[in-house]
């Protein structure tokens, strides 16, 4: 039985693999094989230096947003999505810039935040902060 | 008497499968079309977790919808279904870990394995329907292997079973 499995599961990795290949050869254009296409990101500095321009979005769950927060942003996160959004677009206009943070470098939510208020909301001027939360707080130091 | 309540359940068992195997196929055939149709976001959700270079998260965004949809076919296919019965639970089970330790390691990721049909739902939901899928592929293995000792024990006539 255990061989059988393996020798089936051997089978259906090599038969995955020739869609997988064409389709990687057929679309090798539109994706980088060395870096992901990142988001537009800010500095803490270029967007402080923006003043009240800057519209400031926090991506991280609500529980570290009502912890602490850049003065003056308002949160959105993925998992609140429908109850958080209609505040923001009431305090957006065209001519504000949107700096989504979350945590850190390392997270992904800002990114994911960011694409959603582009595609979803269609948003314009929409970006990623350089460092999140982390970056900020070392700012203010 | 005996005879037929074997019957019986031999009939409920085989019903039991079917639906299950229906509903993995149609979740993994499902998921693995949304992302074949979009392996650039697909490479950006498997990137976030941290866990592999960009260079094999890109690799991966191309295979493993694949490996998806061809796994959930070959469970229909006599000569392969066990094999897929098997990949289907160890893919379920990598899910459900990346998930977790990007969660443990403060990483707050867009699972990605729905692909954009699964962008509204939360962590717990994702994990919710990550543990009912492996729930039901340790069923559908367990009554592979179930299956493949009663038949080589020559006790029964293959119900089903791979």
């Amino acid at each position: 039985m255990t061989r059988r499995a393996a020798r089936q599961v051997l089978l259906i990795l090599s038969l995955a693999l020739l869609p997988a290949v064409v389709q990687a050869v057929y679309m090798r254009n539109r994706l980088s094989w060395r870096q992901p296409a990142t988001a537009d990101e800010v500095s803490v500095q270029e967007a402080k230096s923006w003043g009240r321009e800057a519209m400031w979005i926090d991506a991280r769950p609500g529980t570290e947003y009502e912890k602490e927060h850049v003065p003056g942003a308002l949160p959105l996160s993925t998992d609140e999505w429908d109850n958080l959004l209609p505040a923001v677009l009431n305090s957006w206009s065209p001519e504000r810039k949107l700096v989504v943070y979350c945590s850190k470098q390392t997270c992904g939510a800002s990114r994911e935040v960011a694409r959603r208020l582009r595609e979803e909301a269609g948003l314009k001027n929409v970006f990623v902060l350089t460092g999140g939360w982390e970056a900020w707080k070392s700012s203010e130091k | 008497m005996e005879e037929q309540r074997k019957v019986n359940r031999a009939g409920v068992a085989k019903l039991l499968v079917l639906v299950l195997r229906v509903l993995v196929s149609l979740v993994f055939i499902y998921t693995g079309v949304m992302k074949v149709f979009t392996p650039v976001r697909f490479a950006t959700d498997i990137s976030n977790y941290h866990l592999l270079p960009w260079t094999g998260a890109a690799v991966l965004a191309f295979y493993l919808p694949w490996l998806e949809i061809v796994s959930a076919l070959a469970l229909w296919w006599s000569r392969l279904c066990a094999g897929a019965s098997f990949l289907l639970l160890a893919m379920v089970l990598v899910f459900i870990a990346a998930s977790v330790t990007a969660r443990l390691r403060g990483i707050d990721v867009s699972c990605g394995c729905f692909g954009n049909a699964g962008r509204n739902l939360t962590f717990t939901s994702h994990l919710l329907i990550d543990l009912a899928l492996f729930l039901v592929l340790l069923i559908l293995s367990g009554f592979e292997i179930r299956q493949s000792r009663l038949r080589q024990a020559g006790s029964v006539t293959p119900i089903l079973s791979c």
